[in-house]
């Protein structure tokens, strides 16, 4: 029975098992980018202290998140800290938890260089009208350091979104799996499937990511003009 | 300014903190795949894969299927009183190794080679399952692999098919590819005059592509396909054994090869290549 | 001048950026309603010595009372203070991305917790005053430099401060800018602002001083009126300083 592959999308519950992928893929990400978002701003202010041993474990979290693959840092916290301490992380917190500390880390570097980028002045001018430090970060600095960090930002969450096809090494099955199972377990009557699982694929993760740039492309003009 | 950074490095350790310990919250994996633990969660973990068909693959209606799932839920009837009282975890064939040795399954059932290096990390029970070389080539070409000298053979590259020609059959020409598609396309476009590779697979390959039949179904020396219990866990393997041998009185693999690999090989093929029944080879 | 009472007092103010002495053992009273201009050749300390008077840069001996209440103690609230002492910048240092109001009202709103429309009356009154009314809601980029120096004295202004520091405030512009800026400190200075202005401006120093103190590598080497300074300076290094500003000029008119 070989016919038209675009029916594997609606064979049994496969349709509602994509999506169901998709929700998995998006909540693993969103929640992850927010978390790193707020972090990331914290972390980056860190980074940018005066304390020279502040910055070197500040650098030696940031390198470690970089130069150790995401995949291992999946396995490290999935298998290796369940069996070092006889807990249970799920694997959705697992997922959650090391895209969290990536993002963290990848977004602090971008918001220190941010603000590193600002001109010393501009918080002395801050002070001069009395700000405290706070508010000197509050109204000058991250407004402003926002805005240039928006195009890396946005960058790495859409990054972040298309990493976590990763997530299914420890188990979480999320769009892009649940695509490789219905293209696996179709191989016979629709050989053709591939093509239609990995369009559609293709087609929501675009969905998910072009409003995302669209988003950051106004906000970008809006703050030019 | 120091204080305000001393302030959000505290808050941010604080922040991971609290991650680890709500993590730590969720636990409840029981720390072993004992029997009685077993029996007190009132099911049984096992790993099986997701996309491979046709031994653990899920169907479109999202329900786990094939011939290690089929041995899957009768081993949890059988444990449990009730086939449904198997928890299947989806397994990665890069990490299932450590799925058992984080205690995150109870039993492997994915498809899993015995090999001397993987029993050093994980305890085998014994075989359901064998696979052995078979050689697919165009409709009607060669039975023996003699008949092959001179001629061109496509492997993949690292695979026992690629050391077994080379140590064995040195006139045949190899050629040699890293993923299966390529190697495939080979024999499909005539490059190669035929492919050596895991009869299992050869099997469901040739079944749906017409024109090709596996010429040799069995070479070479057996691999088998076992069961996977954590090291150390010899009461859940001597059960499986015990079971597995039990289930070889009523030819359960056999009933199971019928229903789960028959739909993919086709009738062409005989089932003793591939179904160890009672635990034992022959 | 002498019966007004002194705003700020610098006693033994010693500077240092490592090893490297910036100011040593500067004592200066700056009195109320006074316009102290500050010269110096290059790298002698003055712009430090400016900032070291709102706490932008720490001092290493020596201390600052202001109003009466020494500053330099460990705990000062300099964000308190610096409500008091306006500073305007060489480089303007608006926030690009606020508007001119907005720039103006940062302080009054957020610092001085001013209710909003009695602070935006002040701001644009200012602003008024300084011929920028009409640019409230442009954007710092949109304005020539003149008129971004212009609001930033008005950003200084409008938090009611009792003494102003001008840090080389004309050094950025293009000439034909300059007098647009000069214009306005001038007629701060009649209205009988308390001013301590850095300058190379000499002209100016000269029209808008009330004193002149000489710094040379660290050290207050002349305190003196305008006309003293610039007709008989007491030092030798004042008078080469001098020199210096003249020749400039004079090679300057060969050229043409």
């Amino acid at each position: 029975m070989q016919s038209s592959g675009i029916q594997v999308l609606f064979e049994g519950a496969n349709l509602s098992r994509l999506l169901g992928g998709l929700w998995v893929t998006l909540q693993i990400a969103l929640i992850s980018i927010a978390i790193s978002a707020v972090l990331g701003v914290l972390f980056g202010i860190v980074m940018t202290s005066k304390s020279r041993v502040v910055r070197a474990v500040c650098r030696i979290y940031l390198e470690a998140v970089r130069i150790i693959p995401i995949l291992v840092w999946l396995f490290i916290f999935y298998f290796g800290v369940t069996k070092a301490l006889n807990i249970h992380l799920s694997g959705m917190f697992v997922s959650v938890l090391v895209f969290s500390l990536w993002g963290t880390a990848e977004m602090g570097d971008i918001v220190r260089g941010a603000v590193q980028s600002l001109p010393l002045h501009q918080r002395e001018a801050g002070r001069a009208i009395g700000l405290t430090e706070l508010q000197v970060y509050r109204y000058i600095i991250i407004p402003q350091a926002v805005r240039r960090l928006l195009p890396a930002a946005i960058n790495l969450a859409t990054r972040m979104i298309k990493t976590t096809s990763l997530v299914v090494i420890i188990g979480v099955v999320e769009v892009v799996k649940v695509g490789q199972q219905i293209i696996e377990s179709n191989i016979l009557n629709f050989p053709t499937a591939s093509l239609w699982v990995y369009g559609l694929i293709f087609l929501l993760y675009f969905i998910i990511c072009y409003p995302i740039s669209l988003f950051s492309k106004r906000l970008e003009t809006r703050w030019q003009s | 300014m120091k204080k305000l950074k001393q302030w959000i490095a505290a808050a941010l350790a604080g922040v991971l903190a609290l991650g680890v310990l709500t993590g730590c919250g969720q636990s409840g994996g029981s720390s072993s795949g004992s029997l009685e633990s077993i029996k007190e969660r009132g099911t049984i973990r096992i790993g099986v894969f997701s996309d491979k068909p046709p031994f653990g693959y899920i169907d479109s209606n999202g329900e786990n299927q094939g011939y290690d799932v089929y041995l899957a839920k009768r081993l949890a009837k059988d444990l449990l009183g009730d086939e449904s009282k198997v928890e299947f975890v989806l397994v990665e064939a890069a990490s299932r190794v450590e799925y058992l040795q984080s205690n995150k399954v109870d039993l492997l059932l994915a498809n899993f080679t015995v090999t001397k290096e993987r029993a050093e990390q994980v305890d085998f029970a014994n075989p359901y399952m064998k696979v052995a070389l078979g050689i697919v080539l165009k409709d009607g070409g060669i039975t023996s692999v003699d008949q092959l000298k001179g001629k061109t053979l496509a492997v993949n590259k690292g695979t026992t098919a690629e050391t077994y020609f080379t140590e064995n059959y040195p006139d045949i020409n190899l050629l040699k590819f890293d993923q299966n598609t390529e190697t495939f396309q080979a024999l499909k476009d005539g490059r190669a005059d035929a492919l050596a590779h895991d009869n299992t697979l050869l099997f469901a390959w040739a079944n749906e592509n017409d024109g090709f039949e596996v010429g040799v179904s069995s070479l070479g020396s057996h691999d088998t396909i076992a069961p996977a219990v954590k090291k150390g866990n010899d009461e859940l393997r001597s059960w499986v054994n015990d079971e597995l041998a039990k289930l070889g009185e009523e030819k359960f693999m056999h009933k199971n090869y019928q229903e789960t690999l028959l739909p993919y090989y086709g009738d062409d093929i005989d089932p003793e290549d591939v179904v160890v029944e009672g635990g034992a080879l022959e | 001048m002498a019966e007004n009472k002194t705003i700020l007092r610098i006693s033994g103010l010693t500077k240092k950026y490592g090893d490297v002495t910036a100011l040593e053992g500067i004592d200066l009273d700056i009195r109320e309603g006074e316009v102290t201009v500050i010269l110096g050749p290059s790298g002698c300390g003055k712009s430090t010595l400016l900032r070291c008077m709102n706490g932008l840069e720490k001092i290493a001996q020596g201390q600052i009372e202001f109003d009466g209440r020494v500053i330099t103690a460990e705990g000062t609230k300099w964000p308190e203070i610096r409500q008091k002492i306006g500073m305007v910048f060489q480089s303007y240092e608006l926030f690009p991305h606020m508007t001119i109001l907005e720039n103006i009202l940062l302080g009054p709103l957020k610092v001085q917790k001013r209710e909003r429309a009695e602070a935006q009356q002040q701001a644009e009154t200012l602003l008024d005053r300084v011929g920028l009314l009409h640019r409230k809601d442009s954007y710092p980029r949109e304005l020539s430099g003149g008129q971004k120096q212009r609001v930033a004295i008005v950003r200084a202004l409008c938090m009611r401060p009792q003494l102003m520091l001008f840090d080389e405030v004309t050094a950025a512009l293009d000439p034909e800018m300059v007098r647009e800026v000069l214009d306005v400190m001038l007629e701060l200075a009649k209205q009988g602002m308390t001013m301590a202005i850095v300058t190379h401006e000499m002209e100016f120093a000269r029209a808008v001083a009330d004193r002149i103190i000489f710094i040379d590598e660290g050290k207050i080497t002349e305190i003196s009126t305008p006309e003293e300074f610039f007709t008989h300076p007491k030092t030798e290094r004042a008078q080469r300083f001098l020199n210096i500003f003249h020749f400039e000029t004079d090679d300057f008119r060969k050229e043409v």
